[in-house]
């Protein structure tokens, strides 16, 4: 017996010990990734979906197509591509990618999957489907650099573990987030440990016209008609600014309840930093 | 303790400017040089505080010290001051210490950049630099999207509306439109301003102000020299600073500046005056929202009726309770980032000098305060300048 759900954006169906994710759009009768996803993202949708179900995942079999180090700090799980102490029969739990946008999530010893494929899917528009993926092949070249701002690879992995998992720092009066270094005393402040649940609640929003986006965002802004941002407090108290998925078809207001999945935020020198992006709550 | 003056002040015309770093900054200072009323030779300089935020111009290093060598300053210590937008405040306030101290008797204070060598896509790269680019700029925050965030919320909030901010617009191309040296010396009508196309929502083009080349140049003097140079000095009452968390989501509200609210009472504290005794201010509009908080956080209006304040028309030049922005502001006057700072004291020298156009002045004009911001907020700079030293 299966049930298709929604979750984080994709299409879930959950079996016994193992689960089926996909894409909802469709192109050309074949299941394709939406605008900002890809194998890595809905990986580790599809992790933190299990987890929710109370399955303890420590480690997985990845194939080579998913970025481990981003799958670990968004979700603590392991695998030997991230990690090569890791021993292949240390691993309980396989992730296998579909040709199409669908990947399984299973335990290794599963002997067969049996999955009824979701049907509530979107056909995506052709143009706009071609002309994101074509932005993004151009912004993952080795040569395509944002100048100005530049925030390096090294950078973006000081902060990447708080922005993919949301985990903050636990101090006396609350938890902080994103991450600080020393407090108003002097001393160094407790490494991250708590994690925020993502659910937040939007303070303010403003959608920026294509023209005055940052450089990292120059290829696909006008494809996606400008960016929107979110000012958001958590229920823990923190606050932050996000992005809103480039899937969804938003329009925000004060006081709406929104979540967040890990999306591809942007590319240069052929490597994809990821983060969180919000989704208005279902 | 020493007394500090203006004694001479000068800019180029802010825009779109034919001229290199070089040429525009020689240009600020033979003007300031030449509003010297006697006996100024550059050679009696001894120090210079030059700020920038080195955007165009092909001159990112040691930029003070090219511009020194080419406005007869060569040889004395010189220093590019880097606070974002408020670069020249600081570069201002770190004169203004230097005499303070006694270690120099005459110091230069300016600013400059070039904005409009770049293409758009090099502009581009420029955008929202000086926010927290790992979390603002990756979130596809630029300043409009950062200052468009805090209106709405200020809507929000209190009972302020975007009809409030088109005021605001309005009254800063008023006030330029018969300024020599402003970018868009253009009236707009209500209706204009309130149709412009929408940059970072709410926030419209007549909600921003221009990108502008262009340099300023201030020169301070001790009390004890200044008669040498001027019977007619402007004096710095007093000088405020403060700073800020980088992002906005880092600061507990992001309808008020924090840092401005420090800056400015220190200032007034240092001066023992308040906002009451001001009679005009330069405030850093580098969008409308940013003046209306700015009204607010100075002083000049309660803590979420600044919305009010610019529908009243509190701040047009002889007719409000004061003058806000009488050259036109950042709005209308023009943002060349880091002369902006000791722009706003070039105007105020000359309105309490009387020297500005007759159309633009503000009558009996004694005291003006300059408020120069550091990208969204981080940074501030208060000056009060008075026609009178220091009780």
């Amino acid at each position: 017996m299966s049930d298709d759900q929604h979750w984080k954006g994709y299409l879930v169906v959950e079996a016994k010990d193992s689960l089926f994710i996909q894409s909802s759009y469709v192109h050309e009768d074949k299941i394709v990734y939406g605008p900002d996803s890809d194998s890595t993202t809905m990986a580790i949708a599809a992790i933190q979906f299990m987890h929710s179900k109370g399955h303890r995942i420590k480690s997985i079999h990845l194939p080579d197509s998913i970025d481990a180090t981003t799958v670990y700090l968004a979700t603590g799980v392991d695998s030997s591509l991230h990690n090569d102490d890791l021993q292949f029969d240390e691993i309980k739990w396989d992730i296998l990618v579909g040709e199409e946008a669908t990947l399984v999530v299973a335990k290794t010893d599963a002997e067969e999957y049996d999955f009824e494929a979701p049907t509530d899917v979107e056909i995506i528009d052709a143009d706009f489907h071609h002309d994101m993926g074509e932005a993004w092949c151009s912004e993952q070249a080795l040569t395509h650099v944002s100048q100005g701002a530049y925030v390096s690879h090294s950078q973006y992995l000081e902060g990447a573990r708080a922005r993919l998992s949301l985990s903050s720092q636990s101090v006396e009066g609350g938890l902080i987030w994103p991450p600080r270094q020393l407090d108003s005393e002097g001393g160094r402040l407790p490494s991250e440990t708590e994690v925020l649940i993502a659910e937040a609640e939007v303070e303010s929003w403003t959608r920026l016209s294509a023209a005055g986006a940052p450089s990292e965002f120059s290829l696909r802004a006008p494809i996606l008609g400008g960016l929107q941002t979110l000012l958001v407090r958590f229920n823990q108290g923190p606050r932050g600014v996000f992005l809103v998925t480039d899937d969804v078809d938003y329009s925000p207001s004060i006081g709406d309840t929104v979540h967040f999945a890990v999306r591809k935020i942007y590319a240069q020198e052929g490597i994809i930093r990821y983060g969180l992006k919000a989704l208005p709550k279902r | 303790m020493v007394d500090v003056a203006v004694i001479g002040a000068g800019q180029t015309k802010y825009g779109n400017h034919q001229l290199g770093l070089k040429g525009m900054w020689a240009e600020a200072a033979e003007n300031a040089f030449s509003s010297v009323d006697k006996n100024f030779d550059p050679r009696q300089i001894d120090e210079a505080f030059i700020g920038s935020v080195a955007f165009g111009g092909a001159q990112l290093g040691n930029t003070a010290a090219l511009m020194t060598e080419h406005s007869g300053m060569d040889g004395i210590p010189v220093r590019r001051v880097e606070n974002a937008c408020a670069s020249s405040g600081f570069a201002l306030r770190d004169a203004w210490m230097a005499i303070k101290s006694g270690q120099a008797d005459i110091v230069v204070a300016g600013g400059i950049e070039k904005m409009n060598d770049l293409s758009a896509e090099r502009k581009r790269f420029w955008l929202g630099v000086s926010g927290d680019t790992e979390w603002e700029r990756l979130a596809g925050l630029t300043f409009p999207g950062t200052y468009a965030l805090m209106a709405r919320r200020h809507f929000h909030e209190h009972a302020s509306s975007h009809d409030d901010l088109v005021h605001i617009s309005v009254k800063n191309h008023l006030h330029g439109f018969d300024n020599e040296h402003a970018h868009l010396r253009k009236e707009v009508s209500f209706e204009k301003a309130n149709s412009g196309f929408m940059v970072a929502d709410p926030l419209t083009l007549y909600d921003c102000c221009p990108t502008s080349d262009g340099a300023s140049c201030v020169i301070l003097a001790a009390d004890h020299v200044v008669r040498k140079f001027t019977d007619d000095p402007v004096w710095i009452r007093s000088s405020g600073a403060a700073s800020d968390r980088l992002a906005l989501h880092d600061r507990p509200s992001i309808t008020q500046l924090v840092a401005t609210q420090k800056a400015s009472q220190s200032a007034y504290s240092a001066a023992g005056l308040t906002a009451k005794d001001m009679d005009l201010a330069e405030v850093h509009d580098c969008f409308t929202i940013a003046e209306l908080m700015a009204t607010e956080d100075l002083g000049f209006s309660e803590h979420g009726k600044g919305g009010g304040f610019a529908r009243e028309g509190q701040g047009i030049r002889n007719e409000g309770s004061v003058c806000i922005n009488p050259s036109g502001g950042l709005k209308s006057k023009g943002h060349p980032l880091g002369a902006t700072g000791t722009g706003q004291a070039v105007e105020v020298f000359k309105q309490l000098r009387g020297t500005v156009e007759d159309s633009r002045q503000v009558r009996d004009a004694e005291l003006g305060l300059t408020h120069n911001v550091g990208g969204s907020g981080a940074t501030c700079a208060v000056h009060i300048f008075g026609r009178e030293r220091n009780v």
